[in-house]
């Protein structure tokens, strides 16, 4: 018999491979040739009629190891397979390794549509709706355990050495006296019997916060930025503003509910790393522009009725601004704070008439205060 | 003139499909020895026992878990569900009982989508269940680790939960000869079975511990098939104790230890003591891989039958000295990273301005580059260690395991036919928002 090729018409294949048709554990011994007329794969098996499968309907199974065998199925077929010991069939097969879904992907689209956006849900209504319900109905001890415990969490968070070691607390004796002047000269404008605890920590950070159960913590950095008593005071007042609203508790209640969940979502590669970023937005404290504006008008009437001027708080925000710019680096990505000029805005009013400054501290107490960390 | 093929020998009038000659398909001489592998087609005689080989290459897990790692980090870990999903692929593919490979079909998208839904679960526990946890929590008691303490307790049923869904999961997409293994469902059951054992075992001081063992993988087993031939775990509780010597050794070792340094202060005590907790590492694998050996042993299936061979002194070379090579390769490279990234950051320090150019240079890098730089190491260290484990721990515990079994009994192949697909949308999301993936 004699072959005679026209064109490019393709060697004959012919190779011996195994054949399960998916539904008994015993293979099939099968002959496996093309048919190029009808464009199929041709097995024959002993005892069972041949089978056609058309070629660009052949899929190749993927990540084998080994790389010795070559398993082929239909597109159309979940269970049948063809096992060969040699890849040469591979190159007439130009589909052979296109995807074929075993599954509805598009109904899977949909359910994981409704999965996130029911966690969305979980995440921004439901647990900061609760959270705010919660803060009201919290007991005064119970918001100060937490505060203690969140103000821990903080300090160990914002170690740099690397050594677990928390942030320190400064605390010289005349620091602490003059931080304490302060304190009980605002004390009177707050609601009776909220507790305040002031802290400083020995960090260079321009910023101070607040925790539920009346923490106002000032970080050394902000002490040193400031250039008068009143300015420092201005700053407090804001924050017992916050304390008043109870602004801190929302805040930590929601954290603590929403941080667990976004550490889910990103497995164990990412999640460890996203906490710890969650961590210090939990310092830059994002209130709502409302908590914040309702944070400066309690503090200019606190500072009002106290005889400090209020425009120590515009002036104090209007220098951070000209040094710093409007937004500090790339911790502005983690601060919602309203852009400073409306707060400096808010903050800088006319003073009313009979109103007479006295000095917030003395020269020697104010140079205490500032190296109240040394 | 080709070499004669398993087909011209089983057909040996050429032409069409005719009845095979038994001696000519099994004795004569064929272009690959072994294809198709002896036992995998009907034949007159089959083999009585089936071997497992493995014929995946270190450097081949090595590279698809580097490069499915590398995608991962890339993707802000959205592409493991893919990354496990080809692992996987390859490492069934690579095992083969009487030389047919396992096949693995499982889906990333299902993977996907039965993480979120168990993450939409999770979440509702976490964010409420756990919030509202806290606020009683302090406001009673002032303190949150009555909080901890509940929301851990609550945790455990859906760990076990998870096991068995995960279980079940992989068994469903696995195939050997193109039929499927499956796992009734049962996984309430398993909870509080598990969560009975493990009492019993705390409460017994760990000498009920073999009782858990198997009567747990006694649940397991018995609810596994392989198409609709359901396993049987056989065998009895206390055959398990024989596992137990090295670490009933290690206790005696550690006590007697422990009476010479503390009762007779005799310093030979300290060492005793330290042989004892080197012991106890050793006995706790050799319970691991013993019990596994005897449980396989007395598993069955409408009458095929396993032999386990597998040897816990080597399963704990490897986990030890693999993990040593992993540490030791990622030491030196990461080491000198970490300190070159040290080094730049104590640039950012007034300090360097000293050092002329380069520590002006040095300084001027813009911080969030070396932030980026901080979490690229971060990372990097994580995928370096997932990787070299694949190659050097996983791979090689997996080959052991494999090769060391026999299936017995293998005519009883021809009585198994296909089951029906197990849909389980789910897939193994809890396993994995819960993080019990663990390898593979």
């Amino acid at each position: 018999m004699t072959v005679v090729r026209i064109g490019a018409a393709p060697e004959a294949y012919e190779a011996t491979g195994l054949y399960f048709d998916g539904d008994t554990a015993i293979g099939d011994l099968a002959r496996v040739t093309v048919d190029e007329a009808v464009r199929a794969l041709k097995i024959a098996r002993i005892g069972a009629p041949p089978l056609h499968w058309p070629l660009d309907a052949l899929r190749l199974l993927p990540d084998q190891g080994g790389g010795d065998l070559v398993i082929l199925h239909r597109r159309d077929d979940p269970v049948a397979r063809l096992i060969l010991d040699d890849a040469l069939l591979l190159e007439r097969l130009p589909d052979v390794r296109r995807p074929a879904p075993l599954v509805n992907r598009g109904r899977l689209a949909a359910w994981a549509l409704a999965a996130v956006a029911s966690v969305a849900l979980i995440v921004f209504v439901l647990v900061p709706a609760l959270a705010n319900q919660m803060a009201n109905f919290i007991p005064p001890e119970g918001e100060r355990a937490l505060g203690a415990a969140t103000l821990e969490q903080i300090r160990g968070a914002l170690d740099e050495t690397g050594m677990g070691q928390p942030v320190a607390f400064c605390e010289t004796p005349q620091g602490r006296a003059a931080l304490e002047t302060i304190r009980s000269r605002l004390a009177p404008g707050l609601p009776a019997g909220q507790e305040i605890s002031v802290h400083v920590l020995d960090h260079e950070m321009i910023n101070a916060f607040v925790l539920p159960g009346g923490y106002v913590v000032f970080f050394r950095g902000l002490l040193q930025a400031a250039e008068s008593p009143e300015e420092v005071a201005a700053v407090f007042a804001h924050e017992l503003g916050h304390v008043v609203s109870r602004d801190p508790t929302r805040h930590a209640l929601r954290s603590a509910g929403s941080i667990g969940v976004l550490g889910l979502l990103f497995g164990d590669f990412a999640g460890g790393a996203l906490v710890l970023l969650l961590a210090e937005q939990l310092i830059e404290a994002s209130y709502s522009r409302e908590a914040e504006a309702a944070a400066d008008a309690f503090a200019r009437d606190l500072l009002l009725d106290t005889g400090i001027p209020p425009a120590a708080l515009g002036s104090f925000f209007d220098r951070l601004r000209s040094t710093y710019g409007e937004a500090e680096g790339f911790l502005a990505h983690f601060t919602s704070h309203p852009a400073l000029s409306e707060r400096i805005l808010a903050a800088e009013t006319d003073l009313p008439p009979g109103f007479a400054a006295r000095p917030v501290l003395g020269d020697a107490e104010w140079r205490a205060l500032q190296t109240i960390c040394n | 003139m080709p070499e004669t093929s398993a087909w011209e020998k089983a057909s040996p009038g050429a032409g069409g499909p005719a009845l095979a000659t038994p001696a000519a398909a099994q004795d004569a001489p064929s272009h690959t020895e072994d294809w198709p592998p002896r036992g995998s087609y009907a034949s007159p005689s089959p083999p009585d026992s089936l071997a497992i080989d493995f014929v995946g290459r270190r450097r081949a897990v090595f590279w698809l878990a580097l490069k499915t790692g590398c995608l991962t980090v890339l993707t802000l870990g959205l592409y493991r569900f893919w990354m496990k999903t080809r692992l996987r692929r390859w490492y069934w593919s690579a095992t083969r009982p009487g030389g047919t490979p396992l096949e693995y079909v499982g889906d990333p998208y299902e993977k996907l989508l039965g993480f979120l839904i168990a993450v939409v679960i999770l979440a509702f526990y976490i964010g409420v269940v756990n919030l509202a946890l806290m606020f009683v929590s302090f406001s009673l008691f002032q303190q949150n680790y009555a909080a901890y303490a509940l929301s851990f307790l609550g945790v455990i049923p859906l760990w076990f939960y998870a096991r068995y869904r995960a279980r079940r999961y992989v068994l469903a997409r696995t195939r050997w000869r193109g039929v499927r293994f499956g796992m009734a469902p049962g996984a309430w059951g398993y909870v509080w079975r598990a969560m009975m054992h493990w009492t019993i075992t705390l409460l017994s001081l760990g000498l009920l511990w073999p009782r858990m063992t198997f009567w747990l993988e006694k649940y397991r087993t018995d609810r596994t098939y392989f198409g609709n031939a359901r396993l049987t775990q056989g065998g009895r509780w206390t055959m398990l104790y024989r596992a137990t010597w090295p670490l009933l050794a290690a206790l005696l070792l550690g006590g007697l230890g422990s009476a010479l340094a503390l009762g007779a202060g005799r310093g030979e005590g300290y060492t005793l003591i330290l042989a004892a907790w080197g012991l106890a590492a050793y006995g706790y694998v050799y319970y691991r891989v013993e019990t596994t050996r005897l449980l396989a042993n007395h598993k069955s299936a409408m009458g095929l039958a396993l032999t386990a061979r597998p040897r816990p002194f080597r399963i704990l070379m490897i986990t030890v000295l693999g993990t040593l090579a992993t540490a030791l390769v990622l030491a030196l490279p990461l080491g000198l990273l970490g300190f070159g990234v040290a080094l730049v950051q104590f640039a950012q320090t007034e300090v360097m301005q000293e050092f002329g150019e380069l520590g002006a240079l040095l300084a001027a890098l813009p911080r969030p580059l070396l932030v980026a730089l901080g979490v690229a190491l971060y990372f990097a260290i994580f995928l370096l260690w997932a990787t070299f484990t694949h190659a050097w721990v996983t791979m090689p515990t997996w080959r052991h395991y494999a090769t060391t079994l026999t299936i017995h009994n293998s005519a009883a192949l021809s009585r198994v036919s296909q089951r029906a697909r197990d849909e389980f949308q789910e897939a193994e999301g809890f396993a994995e928002a819960l993080d019990l993936g663990a390898s593979i």
